[in-house]
């Protein structure tokens, strides 16, 4: 009873200040949910400030949209839906034509030729809505012979700007491409860019190579090959092609390679007397260092970000699972505990995660875990997935896909860390074992 | 004397002993099998070896007897068809050029057809319909969709325009009484409430998660209606807490105590004068606020960092329920870098624009209300989508 007197006392109360109730100060919402679709932007065909830059302004315009569409983050909007057109760089934008077609970014560019063949592009990013410019414009200044590169270095902005994280589209892939059928296969090194074009060879098809692997910076490559009748690990330097062999002793197999963050030192495995173990070296003296000693299969390893930690699979609990060491070794610490097997595990370039691929019911996956094996997720799902690799900012994982049958064959696929946009890479003939360089400079 | 009594026992135990233990030594008497044998006669064996015979007989019987009176013979049997009736043109596909004989002659005829140039057009055997049990459960797989978010939207139909809002199609109509703009129907773009995966769509023959049905929002008590004393964002769980639907007896004196303390704390507060008008805003309406906002928030593009940021922005409205673009700003953040809360910002920002264009749905009369809004964007619901 005393209880329903205070309540009406409180209601009166209430009613009875008005103004009371209406406190000063600005209403107060909270958002806690929202949409996840792809950001609709326009991107109107470049100015050509002179004619010789007309069809290389229409191509960079394109090979931009397809760099920010590819990622599955961005929507293009059609030239069809433009109510006004970009006739000059400097020009004001007419934000209402763009709000009333949704377009939330619009890119405006122009590109120029110089009489000794250099190209210049400049472009300028505007939030459509806010009315105002993303950030300052930009120019990039090159040969038409590197064209796309510009592109690809405009397309990094715009998604830098937008997303706030670093892009991913100046890179290049290193893989291993495949022709014959499947009994009949012969491989070779091949480079690409991150899209699939400017394809060219590094190796011929006379030997197995496998595992290609970026140096930090680019500039190298550690892969394994058979041309000795043994797995064994080389270095080739890009620009040259010139290569070496990794020393090591007569009749041992090394594989399985990857650089440590410093360049310098290189992570393998070693089968020597039918046992397989983690081993580092320092690739200018050539001095290996055992990093780990059981009976078990222990490869794959791959260095966090920091070079401080080292992730590889072993088989040392009776089935293959993901171990995490020291980068000088010392006792590792398990991380994979699903049902399945786990393998070729690859640190993210941020840190914060470690791609794999897993084997499950009969299934092959690409999946994501927490460096301490938390929030794993499968991204993929396919008769053979496998390899797994990071773009330069982490945010996409690019692995090989081989199909079921005698005629089946590998391919390349790329997926983003959330597992939406899966998609193929365009690549001639068959591709397998992807590595992703970091960006270039 | 005893002699016959000895002989006489010995005969009776001998005699015993012949029947308890008899058989022992004896084999067991063979099985054999019996077989029935009846005495026929020899014109019973003939009649019975004629009747063996009778398939060769009946062959005979069935070609019409030529010696057999015309009167004699059965009607019907008397109709001799013994080969088939020549195969329909139709059916064989036999080619022009090889045109069926006049002579009835089927068995050449049906030969000629097999090996002609074209494959005769035969028809599907009576396909058996095999029904087998599903080994797992219809459950629908998740449908991947472009869009992501809170509520599912199913897809529209192909020619619908996709636009924010459902809209109906409007088509000339000359016998209606008024006479309304045509346009084009709309319908929201299909969406899903989480990332489906390649790994998901795997069908399952369990549901692994249930949906369940959303809480109904809380008809507002006139004094959850109060607005906190504290300007501070973290008031919107106290003001969650208010609008619960019915106290609990226990709790009841407490939300008392707090609802008088707030009435009375907001009073000394208020502005003395020139004070907000009009009445509060309800929980229905700052839900459809924060619906409308909620639908053009794209966090699809913000990176990780972003993503872990809350930002508050505050915004200036028209009377007409429009935010006053330039008024736009962020107010502070919590969870990120500051390139992190810009890249939020600017995502808020355009969701408050975008929506707000056409003018968000708030009461005119309650424009004191809202003439000033902060709106506190909190991804962490996002990020596990």
């Amino acid at each position: 009873m005393m209880t329903r007197v205070l309540t009406l006392l409180a209601a009166l109360l209430v009613f009875a200040m008005p103004a009371a109730a209406q406190t000063g100060g600005p209403l107060r919402i909270e958002i806690t949910e929202g949409v996840i679709e792809p950001l609709p932007f326009a991107n109107p065909d470049f100015v050509a400030e002179n004619a010789a830059a007309a069809e290389l302004a229409r191509q960079i315009a394109r090979v931009v949209s397809e760099d920010l569409t590819g990622t599955g983050l961005f929507r293009e909007i059609p030239a069809s839906a433009f109510i006004s057109q970009i006739t000059s760089f400097n020009s004001p934008v007419q934000f209402s034509d763009w709000r009333a077609i949704n377009a939330q970014a619009l890119i405006s560019g122009a590109v120029s030729v110089g009489g000794d063949g250099s190209v210049s592009v400049k472009f300028r990013l505007y939030d459509v809505f806010a009315g105002q410019e993303l950030g300052d414009g930009l120019q990039f200044n090159g040969t038409q012979a590197g064209w796309r590169r510009i592109a690809h270095k405009v397309a990094d902005a715009v998604y830098s700007r937008i997303t706030g994280e670093g892009g991913y589209f100046d890179s290049r892939v290193v893989y291993v491409a495949e022709a014959g059928t499947k009994d009949d296969r012969r491989k070779r090194l091949a480079i690409m860019d991150y899209d699939g074009a400017n394809v060219q060879y590094l190796t011929d098809s006379n030997a197995i190579v496998l595992a290609p692997r970026f140096s930090p910076n680019g500039d190298r490559i550690l892969y394994t090959s058979y041309e000795s009748g043994f797995p064994r690990i080389y270095v080739m330097d890009v620009a040259s092609v010139g290569r070496r062999a990794l020393p090591t002793l007569e009749g041992d197999m090394s594989f399985a390679p990857r650089f440590a963050p410093d360049g310098n030192t290189v992570v393998y495995s070693l089968t020597t007397g039918g046992n397989t173990d983690i081993y580092r070296m320092d690739i200018t003296s050539g001095a290996a260092t055992r990093l780990t000693s059981t009976p078990a299969i222990e490869t794959a390893p791959s260095f966090s970000p920091d070079g401080s930690r080292i992730v590889f699979e072993s088989d040392r609990s009776g089935s293959q699972q993901l171990y995490i060491m020291g980068a000088n070794g010392g006792e590792p610490q398990r991380i994979s505990f699903g049902q399945g097997r786990y393998g070729t595990p690859v640190w993210s370039p941020r840190g914060d995660l470690i791609a794999f691929t897993k084997q499950s019911k009969g299934r092959f996956h690409i999946g994501v875990m927490r460096t301490d094996g938390s929030e794993e997720r499968l991204l993929t799902a396919s008769f053979l997935d496998e390899g797994p690799t990071w773009s330069p900012n982490g945010r996409v994982i690019m692995f090989t896909r081989e199909t079921q049958g005698a005629t089946g064959s590998a391919s390349l696929y790329s997926v983003d860390i959330s597992g939406r946009n899966l998609k193929q890479i365009r690549t001639e003939g068959g591709a397998s074992d992807p590595a992703w360089s970091p960006l270039q400079r | 004397m005893r002699i016959g009594y000895y002989i006489s026992g010995a005969g009776h135990i001998g005699l015993i002993l012949l029947v308890l233990f008899g058989g022992m030594f004896n084999t067991p008497p063979q099985s054999f099998e019996v077989t029935e044998v009846s005495v026929i006669s020899g014109a019973e064996f003939d009649a019975m070896m004629q009747g063996v015979q009778t398939p060769d007989v009946t062959t005979d019987v069935a070609m019409p007897a030529p010696d057999l009176p015309a009167e004699q013979a059965p009607p019907v049997e008397s109709q001799p068809d013994p080969t088939p009736p020549p195969p329909a043109p139709q059916v064989t596909e036999a080619p022009e050029t090889d045109p069926v004989p006049q002579q009835p002659d089927p068995l050449p005829q049906q030969t000629e057809a097999e090996v002609s140039d074209e494959a005769p057009v035969i028809a599907p055997p009576p396909q058996e319909e095999v029904v087998l049990s599903p080994t797992i459960s219809d459950r629908p797989v998740p449908r991947p969709s472009e869009r992501v978010a809170p509520e599912p939207v199913a897809p529209p139909e192909p020619d619908t325009q996709v636009s924010d809002a459902v809209t109906e199609e409007v088509v000339p109509d000359e016998a209606a009484e008024v006479v309304r703009e045509e346009t084009e129907g709309g319908a929201p773009e299909e969406a899903t409430t989480r990332i489906v995966t390649e790994a998901m769509e795997e069908p399952s023959a369990a549901p692994t998660t249930s949906v369940r049905p959303r809480t109904r929002p809380a008809r507002p008590e006139p004094v959850a209606e109060t607005p906190p004393a504290d300007p501070a964002p973290e008031a919107a769980p106290e003001q969650q807490a208010q609008e619960q639907p019915e106290a609990q007896p226990d709790q009841t004196a407490d939300a008392v105590n707090d609802a008088l303390r707030q009435a009375l704390e907001g009073g000394a507060a208020s502005p003395a004068a020139g004070g907000q008008s009009g009445p509060p805003m309800t929980s229905g309406e700052r839900d459809a606020l924060r619906v409308a906002v909620q639908q053009c928030w794209n966090v699809g593009s913000l990176s990780s960092e972003a993503l872990r940021t809350t930002v508050v922005v505050a915004v200036s409205m028209t009377e007409d329920g429009k935010p006053q673009s330039e008024s736009l700003r962020m107010l502070g953040f919590e969870g990120g870098t500051e390139a992190a809360a810009r890249q939020a910002f600017e995502s808020a920002r355009r969701a408050i624009i975008r929506c707000g264009a056409n003018g968000f749905s708030l009461p005119r009369d309650k424009y004191d209300q809202w003439r000033e809004i902060e709106m506190t964007f909190n991804p962490e619901n996002m990020r596990i989508r």
